[in-house]
């Protein structure tokens, strides 16, 4: 029925069909927030142009200093160890909320409903709160130490994974499962010889833009004070060292791409 | 199969006479009738071909017998039990396996691992956890494959295999489950006709070999014919044909497979 009406519709266009009229409130939203502007003072405040010169001519002048490099090395190392240990936290979250929120653990509707449906909803409740926001909380409770940054990282980035792997492992196609139930095969078993194996290359590469994403939280996580190298940012935007700035930035491109890199080179391995 | 290993004697069933039977078995969809009640019997290592137009009730038939799908009135016994009466997957699992079309092969698991899949339902969890990274009784799986002739590929993924390769696999598979009665879906129709030809060949003698009971639907009329003992056929839900294969005549199989007959019956 729904695949009749939407046909009918595309051939005759209605004014006031949900989707247009989604798309004409938006418009007037962006419309509006143009007029409310305060044109008249501009954008950013007076010294800004100055500011924005200064900090692009500082990539120029890298601050290479044995100084800087040894504790943007070191902070680099702390940031990596924060995502590393946050993720490997989460996944010890992810992977068994992740399988029993899929709901394919079970054949009985009465559990799958209930486990699944609790379960997917501490997933949503771990990650609909920020890893700072996490960092505040566990700064508050526990003090500056490196178990916050990771608890903090390693609660929301738990739920992301548990979500998307208990999509992913719903999402395996049924027939080669339902061979291994022929065989006598408990759900149970078919979660380990058919689910995990289909779903596990979606799984790994998630997990490791995950990672990438990890560093780069750690990275801001670290403004509230954890050390790491968004802490030296903010130390050397405070100073307005912006050449220092620009070192430690680079180190955290880098860190990115490695992980990339890295992620690239096992997905290769994986699909051959 | 007794080839591969010595089972303790199941004092349930015997190996030896494992016959099939449908009594007064139908099955329907809502309201549209896929099989109209039939009565069937099968006797032991019997080999029988299903044919007849798709959408004729081949397939709603192979998964009434595997229980996969339940019937709508009747009853299917499997070796004298009432297969709507066996509690567990592992029970059915030692009576009737199935293999189909698209051999449905775990891709990312080695072609050993599939084939050992076949004793799932008899493992422990740990045991089956533990054969995910070293396998367990490799020697069944790697006879099971050398008998089907691929033991040369037992370590490679399955999905990296060839169509006939993989069928081979699956049949593998089904040597290690060591059910009674063999049910194949259109086991050999996803393969080039040379392979088709020598799958079918290599499920056939195995069948024969083991005693075991063997059913299935079959695209192909020649090839049905050539390994077949008995042609059963099948359109719109309803028995048209059930004969020794050499009884069945080219005009039979015409009306069969007659599309007019089709259109003036849908």
């Amino acid at each position: 029925m729904t695949s009749t009406t939407s046909r009918d519709s595309a051939q005759k266009p209605r004014l006031l069909e949900s989707r247009r009229v989604l798309t004409l409130i938006l418009l007037a939203a962006f419309v509006g927030s143009l007029l409310n502007l305060d044109w008249t003072t501009g954008f950013i405040h007076s010294g800004g142009i100055d500011a924005m010169g200064e900090f692009a001519k500082a990539l120029f002048t890298l601050d290479l200093s044995a100084d800087t490099l040894t504790s943007a090395i070191s902070a680099s190392w702390t940031t990596v160890a924060y995502a590393v240990a946050g993720l490997t936290l989460a996944l010890l979250i992810g992977i068994p909320l992740g399988a029993i929120g899929s709901g394919v653990l079970t054949r009985s509707p009465w559990l799958r409903v209930t486990s699944g449906g609790g379960t997917r909803f501490s997933l949503a409740f771990f990650r609909s709160i920020h890893e700072l926001v996490w960092a505040w909380l566990f700064v508050a409770a526990i003090g500056l130490s490196p178990m916050a940054a990771v608890l903090a990282l390693a609660i929301p980035y738990g739920g992301i994974l548990g979500r998307i792997y208990a999509e992913l492992l719903q999402d395996v196609p049924d027939a080669p499962l339902r061979s291994l139930r022929s065989t006598g095969a408990s759900e149970w078993r078919v979660f380990w010889y058919g689910r995990l194996p289909m779903a596990l290359p979606d799984m790994l590469s998630y997990t490791f833009y995950r990672l990438e994403c990890g560093i780069r939280s750690a990275a801001i996580m670290s403004f509230v004070g954890l050390g790491g190298l968004g802490h030296e940012i903010r130390i050397s935007l405070d100073d307005l060292a912006y050449q220092q700035v620009w070192t430690y930035l680079l180190f955290l491109i880098g860190l990115v791409v490695i992980v990339d890199v890295w992620s690239t080179m096992v997905r290769r391995r994986l699909s051959e | 199969m007794a080839l591969l290993r010595t089972r303790e004697p199941e004092t349930l069933y015997s190996a030896a006479s494992c016959s099939v039977s449908l009594t007064a078995v139908s099955k329907q969809y809502g309201v549209k009738e896929a099989i109209f009640p039939l009565n069937l019997s099968i006797d032991a290592g019997e080999r029988v071909a299903f044919l007849g137009p798709s959408g004729g009730g081949k397939t709603t038939l192979l998964r009434l017998l595997s229980g996969q799908l339940e019937t709508s009135t009747g009853t299917v016994c499997l070796c004298d039990r009432d297969l709507s009466t066996m509690p567990t997957g592992r029970q059915v699992s030692q009576l009737v396996g199935m293999i189909h079309q698209q051999f449905d092969l775990i891709p990312n698991l080695s072609a050993l691992q599939n084939t050992l899949a076949g004793q799932l339902g008899e493992w422990s969890l740990i045991k089956s956890l533990v054969s995910l990274v070293w396998p367990m009784n490799r020697d069944i799986g790697l006879s099971a494959l050398t008998r089907v002739g691929v033991e040369g590929i037992a370590y490679q993924r399955a999905g990296s295999l060839s169509g006939g390769e993989q069928q081979r696999v699956a049949i593998a598979r089904l040597l290690v489950q060591d059910p009674q009665v063999i049910l194949a879906d259109e086991p050999v129709s996803s393969l080039d006709p040379a392979r088709a030809g020598e799958v079918l060949q290599l499920l056939v003698g195995i069948a024969e070999e083991a005693g075991k009971t063997l059913i299935a639907s079959m695209h192909s009329v020649e090839l049905a014919r050539e390994h077949f003992s008995r042609l059963i056929g099948l359109r719109n839900g309803a028995v048209i044909f059930d004969l020794p294969s050499h009884e069945v005549t080219e005009d039979m199989l015409h009306d069969l497979y007659n599309l007019q007959g089709l259109r003036s019956e849908t």
